[in-house]
């Protein structure tokens, strides 16, 4: 199946493509299956040797002295560094976000700690060996003299005066506060029928991608450095890495393997990064250092509280909101998670047109180890936070939930709308609420709830609304909403896209495939596409914020039009007729009327053979490189001190019904229903498959996942099994439908998918399981909904 | 000076691995995971966690599914593996894989030895699985990025092909 394209002059402006994409299964599908996915710890040249970190026992504490000369005598040990000595063989580590650009605090991070180490898990040296067994060997043998500091763990307590202080030279533990306000809330609020204030606290959790992270350097005497890394963001890692050795760009190669999962888990910034590239320096050999699932389990990424107000009138209208936000990002550091408080923040108020309210969303630094990216990114936070405040509305004025969303959502007619920090761009609010009460059979559900409760059973029904800004572009930083790709024809015809942006399994490589394959009339086994890897691929920005079809796919699709220009300027002369009403189809170029053709890789090759040599045959460059971006971003703030750093906004409505076991505390999902709206759909199959893995996340996050840390500020959470995530007898089906309002700002329409679901799952287990206690007068503000905590609330009858 | 530590007591062991009989030296202290991926270069099989929680480990030894991080090779002596490489026992996909690639039943890829070898396992003992017995059977596994809805479905769609 293959879309007839006209290729029409000048055909390289951003017009829609016409015809269908070719639907195909994931590419190296076949690869996966048979084992051969090349992930990071698959690479192993001979010679390889591997590095074991030992990490800080101690959340808080001075480093007096560090003594590893015996480690140095260890068996098979080769080389063995501390934070003192490295301090002069690496500079500073770059911040994948640096919070001096937004007016925040920021510290100087090191390869290796050197006078402090400030979480349990910080690096403070590392041993290479032979073998892993004898690296970790060594570690034992390593003597650190710590003086041991007051910790902080607990956001709140960090907040008192007097709190002992994570860095010292801040004088408090506020890194930052992102304020997003309009109009005149406090007033509204006052003026507001009925107020309620109450608060919502969301866990320490993380996303847990089944391969943990992993480096593997070769530092080669020439000077050229390689690092394979599982890692999101290959291109600023490199640029990191320049940095930090004082190497040039041009001599450094990063390639990022095969993704088990990343989620966010995998943006760039880590110390591992640079320190296995030191390693292999110091030993003149490859060295390798793979991420422990104990060590995976420190990498924070969400643990919020929101204190929220809203005001409302009779009719379930939201006149007013206020939200005072704390995330406790654990300690600073390089890697990419304290900025999720700003989209925390700035999502609100989500879909709803509210024109009165005040947000200030505070990162607060604590000794708990350091946030990384996490699929959600913040939004998923503040999600949970509306549609609590939402239902609480309900449940005051008596209202059916799903009626008060109706009353506040944003009418189709407003868009594209601004809040203070948003531009959203198009939607269908309602519809996408309509749509989910019909197929969750929203109103039999009810029913059967009735029913349920009759019998003594626990049953709730839970509805949200989820918006999810994506494609985010922060200037100044290489979190960048534009990124590039090539399109090369080779002689022989076969077609290489090679992209700035990168796929963990998400299948947009597939997609940035058929989307080139439909330019040129091919079909998606006739296009190969390239990814992660420097040394082939332009400069690009990897993967985050759901970006890749909107930024690489839209580059790929432009530079896949212009090769195609060129072409049908050499297949009108192969043909001897006006290129304009060529027709790239089914491998072939076509005249206008079909009668006659020729094939696409005839027409490379007599580009590459005859160029220049037959009259009218003088675009050789079957190549080009482009770069695409969405529209609807505002840098600067305007006129009324808006701006909006998300060009596209997808959404997407979830119904869920639990049973609620009244004895155990135990929560049971019965049923889920979601619609999805993520803009034009270029492989529906593989979005289908993004939301399915959101919404298990938002479940498990909404359940169960949590990284809990005692008093002291040790984490307790160290293997899976404690650290407890969604299983297949823990979920049923999806149900799924999807709604599309085409983004009016992207090349194709696309809005992003793969963050979506979510928040939407998180929220409406929050409100599923809120409903089914609502009778016995109960309700939860704490996250996870775990037996211990339900039964918790159960048992205090409501009291608090 | 003498290196602190010691040569870890070592031998070797005899195995048949997708069909090739080979032998392999060992530590005693290494784990069956490590050796098939480290000395046989079988690196379809898969670490997550070395705990037994997550079954990306997953191989078939003696005909029976086990996770191979929670045995020492060295028990492992005179075994008959087969591991995802060698899961259709031949060149081409079989009907499992196949399922798995038509219903999109994975992303990353990571889980699959486990996903595979389970579904393998239940359809061998009950050709006809309901959606239940699918999710119980899969239960032992951990994939991050499906949800496991379309796991279930490859695995559903195998067991119809077979059937019909
Ligand atoms: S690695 Fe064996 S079960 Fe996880
Ligand atoms: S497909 Fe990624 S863990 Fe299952």
């Amino acid at each position: 199946m293959t879309a007839m394209v006209p290729a029409s002059a000048g055909s390289s402006r951003r017009e829609p493509a016409l015809g269908a994409v070719e639907q195909t299964r994931r590419k190296h599908g076949d690869q996966l299956l048979v084992g051969r996915g090349g992930y990071l710890d698959d690479h192993e040249p001979p010679g390889t040797l591997h590095a074991a970190i030992l990490r800080s026992p101690h959340p808080h504490a001075r480093i007096r002295s560090v003594d590893a000369s015996a480690a140095r005598r260890c068996r098979s040990v080769r080389a063995v560094v501390t934070g003192a000595e490295a301090l002069s063989l690496a500079e500073p580590l770059p911040h994948f976000f640096d919070p001096s650009l937004v007016g925040g605090r920021t510290t100087t991070v090191r390869v290796l700690a050197v006078d402090k180490v400030r979480y349990v898990g910080d690096p403070v040296a590392a041993v290479v060996a032979d073998s892993l067994a004898d690296a970790e060997a060594a570690l034992d043998a390593i003597d650190v003299d710590y003086e041991i500091l007051p910790a902080v763990v607990d956001a709140e307590d960090a907040l008192a005066e007097g709190a002992p202080t994570v860095f010292d030279e801040w004088g408090d533990n506020v890194l930052i506060r992102f304020p997003f306000a309009e109009g005149d809330p406090a007033r509204a609020l006052a003026m507001a029928p009925h107020v309620i204030a109450d608060e919502i606290r969301i866990q320490r959790y993380q996303t847990a991608p089944m391969e943990p992270r992993g480096y593997l350097a070769h530092w080669e005497p020439t000077g050229k450095l390689t690092l394979y890394a599982s890692t999101q963001i290959p291109h600023p890692l490199r640029t990191n890495l320049s940095t930090i050795f004082g190497l040039s760009e041009d001599r450094i190669r990063v390639v990022a393997t095969r993704l088990g999962g990343a989620f966010g888990h995998k943006f760039n910034g880590y110390p591992e990064e640079p320190l296995v590239c030191l390693l292999s320096r110091m030993t003149g050999a490859p060295v390798k250092w793979v991420e422990t699932r104990a060590d995976s389990l420190l990498v924070g990424a969400r643990e919020y509280i929101h204190r929220f107000s809203v005001g409302f009138d009779d009719d379930g209208r939201i006149l007013a909101i206020t939200d005072r936000i704390i995330g406790n990002i654990g300690c600073l550091a390089t890697w990419g998670g304290w900025s999720m408080t700003y989209p925390a923040g700035m999502t609100l108020p989500g879909p709803y047109l509210v024109s009165d309210y005040d947000i200030e969303s505070i990162a607060v630094v604590t000794n708990k180890a350091p946030w990384n990216g996490a699929r959600g990114y913040g939004k998923e936070s503040a999600t949970v936070a509306i549609e609590r405040m939402v239902d609480l509305v309900a449940a005051e004025l008596g209202m059916d939930p799903v009626e008060v969303r109706r009353r506040n959502l944003i009418p189709p007619e407003r868009f594209p709308h601004w809040t203070v920090a948003k531009h959203l761009d198009s939607g269908d609010y309602r519809g996408a609420l309509d749509k989910v009460v019909e197929l969750a059979g929203y109103h039999r559900q009810r029913e059967l709830q009735r029913d349920a409760r009759e019998q003594g059973r626990t049953r709730g029904v839970g509805v949200a609304f989820e918006l999810t800004p994506e494609g985010g572009d922060f200037a100044g930083s290489y979190v960048r909403g534009f990124d590039t790709s090539t399109v090369r024809v080779s002689p022989s015809g076969a077609v290489t896209v090679l992209t700035g942006v990168t796929s963990l399994g998400t299948g947009s490589d597939t997609g940035i495939a058929a989307l080139v394959a439909r330019e040129l009339g091919l079909t998606v086994d006739a296009v190969s596409i390239l990814q992660g890897d420097t040394d082939s691929c332009p400069y690009g920005f990897g993967n985050f914020s759901a970006r890749s079809l909107a930024t690489g796919g839209g580059a790929a699709v432009l530079a896949a039009r212009e090769v195609r220009e060129r072409m049908a300027l050499a297949a009108g002369v192969l043909l001897d007729t006006p290129p304009e009403g060529l027709v790239f189809a089914g491998g072939h170029v076509h005249t206008a009327d079909g009668g006659r053709s020729i094939a696409f890789g005839a027409v490379a090759e007599q580009v590459y053979r005859r160029a220049y040599a037959v009259p009218g045959l003088d675009q050789p460059l079957l190549e080009a490189t482009k770069v695409d971006r969405p529209r609807n971003l505002t840098h600067q703030p305007d006129e009324h001190g808006r701006m909006s750093a998300y060009p596209t906004f997808p959404y997407s409505t979830h119904v869920a019904v639990v049973d609620v076991d009244a004895e155990t505390g135990q929560v049971r999902l019965l049923d889920y229903t979601c619609v999805e709206d993520c803009g034009v759909q270029i492989n529906p199959r593989f979005v289908a498959s993004q939301i399915y893995g959101a919404i298990a996340m938002g479940v498990g996050g909404a359940l169960f996942e949590e990284l809990p840390y005692d008093s002291a500020g040790q984490p307790l959470a160290r293997t899976f099994t404690q650290y407890l995530v969604p299983r297949a007898n823990d979920l049923p089906a999806i149900r799924l439908d999807h709604q599309c309002t085409p983004s009016p700002y992207t090349l194709l329409g696309t809005k992003g998918a793969g963050q979506s679901g979510v928040g939407g799952a998180a929220a409406s287990l929050a409100s599923a399981v809120n409903d089914a206690l609502a009778p016995l007068g109960v309700r939860i503000t704490t996250m996870p909904l775990s037996p211990p905590t339900v039964l918790r609330a159960i048992r205090s009858g409501g009291k608090p | 000076m003498d290196p602190i530590g010691s040569a870890a007591p070592a031998r070797t062991i005899a195995l048949r691995v997708n069909g090739v009989e080979l032998t392999t030296p060992i530590e005693d202290r290494e784990l069956l995971v490590d050796v098939v991926r480290k000395r046989l270069r079988q690196t379809g099989t898969h670490v997550g966690c070395y705990n037994g929680d997550c079954g990306v480990c997953t191989i078939s030894l003696n005909g029976k599914i086990i996770k191979s991080c929670l045995i020492l090779a060295a028990s492992a002596d005179g075994g008959d593996i087969t591991t995802i490489e060698g899961f259709s026992g031949g060149e081409e996909l079989d009907d499992i894989q196949q399922a798995f690639w038509d219903e999109d039943g994975f992303q990353c890829g990571f889980c699959l030895p486990g996903m595979l070898f389970a579904a393998r396992d239940l359809l061998e003992r009950n050709p006809e699985p309901s959606e239940a017995d699918i999710r119980q059977a899969i239960s032992g596994n951990i994939c991050r990025c499906t949800g496991y809805v379309n796991i279930v479905r490859s695995v559903h769609t195998a067991a119809q092909r077979r059937t019909s």
